[in-house]
């Protein structure tokens, strides 16, 4: 017996498409209430970012060890400060917990690394 | 540094900003374990590299950058076509499955005639933007149309006649089932005429599957997250254990009729004749709960919650009026002052966080507690044709919940 010709359908692909438009970080002045808010949440284009030239070595050097906000984050941070002062000293190291939560930005912190540090660590999301 | 858990979503996600970071990934997770299993971790291994944890970082630090992390590009997503290629019915059902652009149950296939059905319920240009959303805070945002949302609720099982609330949904720019390793969930009430019209149950049994138009709305909202919020399991969807309120996002009508508070929609600045939307976002529902404000207080303060919304039945809500609460603001400054935990918390109760939706038959004085926040309301009528809602000739209807008739339920001193 011949097998009966199924019906062809034709469908509309229902995802939406690539805005070209990303998510910023939240102010500092940000409500907590505004993570859970798309409304109150910056939007914008994204530009590619160039990293900072790297460090010759790290003697002698400053770096900051910045706690985004996740839970155990900052108990890390400090077994990181620790292995730092046993297997290398000469490096000094400043643990510093980021302004608001992980979501928001903190440009005094940056501008603070930038004149006193010499690189940072930032971490750890999870 | 980010857990090895997020190393595939963090190298996609850093391609897409532009950035060419130097990721190291402690194994997962880092919160709440103990100290001495975090130490184990500095002394280890990256378990994506294979390299030393510490050595990693240190390298990172100070080994030249290579020629590409000098020159970043934006790798960016493709845009698709709008129709897919023509197929049987039953691989175009293995298709969505497979690509995960449903919610896992059976979907309504959108073809054109039916995409063209759906769209005489608004009568706005089906290539009209309605906005963009993202289910996480960073990612790119998608785009979509009128068309792209009708699609969505065409798989949902909506009719015409559902069309405007879905479209308030998706003009919310909120996804109901937002990025977190905690599990969001949502809940949706609408409020005013729209609620009657397409057949909304309001009352006895809302929150539960017995009523057409609350199932198809409250799916549509997930459908909507997950393809135009693009809502990818594993991918940015890390929820834990996840909830089954995802499925369906408490989507229920306020019982304007038997409440004796002014509807949520008025509370929140429009008029009582205007159909709205309001969305609340949180974690946790408790779904019991009976007796005076002092045991809502009780409930919040034990649980710890900084903000509720609570679900209230029309004869609780009378209760409490009974108690002396006249207004629902009365009741949420009592909350706020008695919720207070002995030992200060960054986040405290505060009236402002304390919402209150009348909800229920009548079967008893019970209230439900949740740690919602609630963001915003959204106005439905501008998405409805100028002729009206868009009826079946032979609207689509489940057996209505049957309110409490005059005189039988209610309390004393307090009119029905």
């Amino acid at each position: 017996m011949a097998k009966k010709k199924e019906t062809l359908l034709t469908v509309l692909d229902p995802r939406g498409q690539p805005s070209g438009i990303f998510g910023q970080c939240l102010t500092p002045e940000s409500s907590p209430g505004d993570i859970q808010d798309p409304l109150a949440q910056p939007t914008g284009e994204v530009r590619p970012v160039r990293m900072a030239p790297r460090l010759d070595s790290l003697d002698g050097k400053t770096i900051y060890l910045v706690e985004t906000g996740f839970a155990g984050a900052y108990d890390f941070l400090q077994e990181i400060q620790d292995w730092f002062s046993s297997n290398m000293p000469s490096v000094k190291t400043v643990l510093r917990r980021k302004q608001g939560s992980m979501f928001t930005n903190d440009p005094p912190l940056w501008d603070e690394i930038k004149e006193k540090g010499d690189g940072a660590i930032l971490g750890v999301g999870g | 540094m980010v857990t090895a858990r997020f190393a595939d979503f963090i190298s996609l996600n850093s391609q897409a900003h532009g950035m060419n970071l130097r990721y190291s990934y402690p194994p997962h997770p880092v919160a709440f374990v103990p100290r001495e299993v975090i130490h184990g971790y500095i002394d280890g291994n990256d378990p994506i590299t294979g390299q030393p944890l510490m050595q990693e970082l240190v390298d990172a630090l100070t080994l030249p950058l290579t020629e590409q992390e000098n020159a970043p590009v934006i790798v960016r997503k493709p845009r698709h076509g709008r129709l897919l290629p023509a197929d049987t019915e039953e691989n175009l059902n293995r298709l969505f499955l497979e690509n995960a652009w449903t919610d896992g149950l059976p979907i309504v296939l959108p073809t054109e005639e039916r995409v063209a059905e759906m769209l005489t319920g608004t009568d706005h240009d089906p290539q009209e933007v309605v906005g963009r959303m993202s289910v996480t805070t960073h990612e790119e945002r998608l785009d979509y149309t009128v068309e792209l949302v009708a699609v969505n609720a065409i798989m949902a099982g909506c009719r015409p006649e559902h069309l405007p609330v879905v479209l308030a949904l998706a003009a919310s720019k909120q996804a109901s089932m937002p990025s977190s390793t905690t599990t969001f969930i949502s809940m949706m009430v609408v409020n005013g005429p729209v609620r009657n019209e397409i057949g909304m149950n309001c009352s006895s049994g809302a929150l539960s599957p017995f009523n057409f138009a609350n199932s198809v709305i409250g799916r549509a909202w997930t459908l909507l997250s997950i393809n135009l919020g693009g809502a990818k399991i594993a991918e940015n969807f890390t929820a834990s254990t996840g909830n089954g309120v995802n499925y369906n996002n408490m989507c229920c009508g306020e019982n304007e009729e038997l409440s004796i508070w002014e509807p949520f929609h008025v509370q929140k600045g429009f008029k009582a004749n205007e159909s709205t939307v309001s969305l609340f976002r949180g974690w946790t529902v408790i779904g019991f709960g009976d007796g005076h404000a002092g045991r809502m207080a009780e409930v919040m303060k034990n649980v710890g919650m900084a903000g509720a919304t609570f679900i209230v039945d029309p004869l609780a809500a009378k209760n409490l009026k009974n108690e002396g609460f006249k207004t629902k603001q009365e009741l949420a400054s009592y909350l706020a002052e008695n919720a207070k935990p002995e030992i200060p918390r960054p986040r405290m109760p505060t009236a402002d966080n304390i919402d209150f939706v009348v909800v229920g038959g009548e079967w008893n004085p019970f209230w439900m507690t949740t740690d919602f926040h609630y963001t915003h309301t959204f106005a439905i009528d501008k998405w409805i044709p100028k002729s009206g809602i868009r009826k079946d000739p032979r609207p689509l209807r489940m057996p209505a919940a049957i309110n409490c008739s005059e005189g039988v339920c209610g309390l004393p001193g307090i009119p029905h």
